[in-house]
């Protein structure tokens, strides 16, 4: 394999596989943020 | 034994010190009086200084290739094995707060934007003449991420690691300096006064106790060769957020990653030898470093306009700017040049949730790379 067409390859690979892990990710911190929302604690009250 | 015999065995040391060594001890010099006088990454450039002088004194048995000295077993017991970078990751996920991310995951792929320059870096390097090792190992200086360079670094092109140790760190120090005109060059004031709708929105403490885990996870499985530095990240972030282990995470994010730093500096900086570093390649390290950062911040901003265009006016294209991993100093960047085109303009938040996807952008890069590298067959280096 020519140096060009590795240097191509690793661009598009390394770009592709990081942008789609990213999204991925973004997409399971909001299902995340859905099943367990943000709830205020309730202040414990001294008996 | 006559006293000509005992002078000359006094003056041993002035007798072997060449111009070369004696030229890296002033650089070594130089380093501390950047890190004491100027302020530049001190905690790193002192130890790095302060190896560079103890590396190149001769006949001392301080430099990493010295077999049996006292650097030459710490630098192959910490970087040839590259436990350090995956013990400094655990103590930068113990400091990391991955809250303004979880809050805005949108600001991730900014992450992703943010490794482009590693790529186009890797084909200059190319062009340039290095080897497919070598180059991987240059461009990852655009990851803005000292450990990851060195892990990528050590495996791969070991004649390397002084320089693009030595990059690496230093234009991450560097990032307040490089960033602004680029991103000033690229947008008009109109853009960098878009001022982005801010609401602390908070996240629950499952949310943070499950990220890690989740994103741990998931980066691995799809790119096993990072695991080492995403697997001791994620570790890191979870001893912090689970809350029950208060006395390990203080311990990641104090002692651990100051002693760590302090070995990984002294072991960059014996390394730095006359024989591996004062060559015409050394430049070339540099120079296409600084291109990498370059490139990153340019492919960040692009991202922001496009983000912009998209989100009708939204969103700050200078937020871009944040998505390399240089922790937290291109947030602050980003934080410094919108409040300078529109004093109204708050950016942090938004960009240290940029600036946390870098740090994952970076590693994933990275492991993408490795992962691509085995792929090929290129083996790592024995």
């Amino acid at each position: 394999m020519k140096d060009w067409v590795f240097g191509l390859t690793m661009t598009i690979a390394g770009m592709g596989v990081t942008f789609i892990t990213l999204y991925i990710l973004t997409l399971v911190i909001r299902l995340l943020d859905r099943l367990f929302p943000f709830k205020e604690e309730k202040k414990k009250e001294d008996k | 034994m006559s006293w000509t015999d005992i002078l000359s065995a006094l003056v041993t040391g002035f007798t072997h010190l060449t111009w070369q060594s004696a030229f890296l001890i002033l650089l070594g010099c130089v380093l501390l009086y950047l890190a004491i006088a100027k302020g530049f990454e001190p905690l790193l450039l002192i130890p790095i200084g302060f190896g560079v002088i103890l590396g190149n004194l001769p006949l001392a048995g301080l430099a990493s290739s010295d077999e049996g000295g006292v650097l030459n077993i710490i630098y192959k017991a910490g970087i040839l094995t590259e436990i350090f970078p995956c013990l400094i990751f655990i103590g930068l996920g113990a400091m990391i707060d991955f809250g303004p991310l979880l809050a805005n995951p949108s600001v991730l792929i900014f992450g992703a934007a943010g490794q482009f320059g590693i790529f186009l870096t890797l084909l200059l390097a190319l062009a340039l003449g290095f080897t497919r090792p070598e180059a991987c190992s240059i461009a990852i200086i655009g990851a803005c991420d000292g450990p990851t360079a060195i892990y990528v670094t050590s495996k791969y092109a070991r004649e390397l690691l002084p320089a693009v140790s030595i990059a690496a760190y230093s234009y991450m120090s560097l990032v307040p300096i490089i960033q602004p005109p680029i991103m000033r060059a690229m947008t008009t004031k109109a853009e960098r006064s878009v001022v982005m709708s801010y609401g602390e929105k908070k996240v629950s403490k499952r949310v943070r106790i499950l990220f890690p885990v989740v994103a741990g996870l998931i980066t691995i499985l799809i790119a096993p060769m990072g695991a080492p530095l995403m697997g001791m990240l994620m570790l890191g972030n979870f001893l912090k957020e689970s809350g029950v282990v208060s006395r390990l995470a203080d311990v990641s994010s104090g002692a651990l990653i100051n002693i760590v730093t302090l070995l990984l500096g002294i072991c960059i900086g014996c390394s730095m030898l006359a024989g591996n570093f004062l060559q015409w390649q050394t430049i070339l390290v540099f120079i296409l470093g600084l291109a990498a950062i370059s490139l990153d911040t340019v492919a960040g901003v692009l991202l922001g306009k496009l983000m912009r265009v998209i989100t009708k006016g939204k969103v700050n294209p200078l937020i871009g700017a944040a998505g390399t991993s240089a922790f937290p100093m291109s947030a602050r960047v980003v934080q410094i040049e919108g409040q300078k085109a529109n004093p109204r303009s708050f950016l942090l938040w938004h960009a240290i949730g940029a600036n946390t996807g870098g740090q994952i952008g970076s590693v994933m890069a990275a492991s993408v790379m490795l992962a691509i590298l085995a792929g090929m067959g290129i083996a790592p280096a024995p």
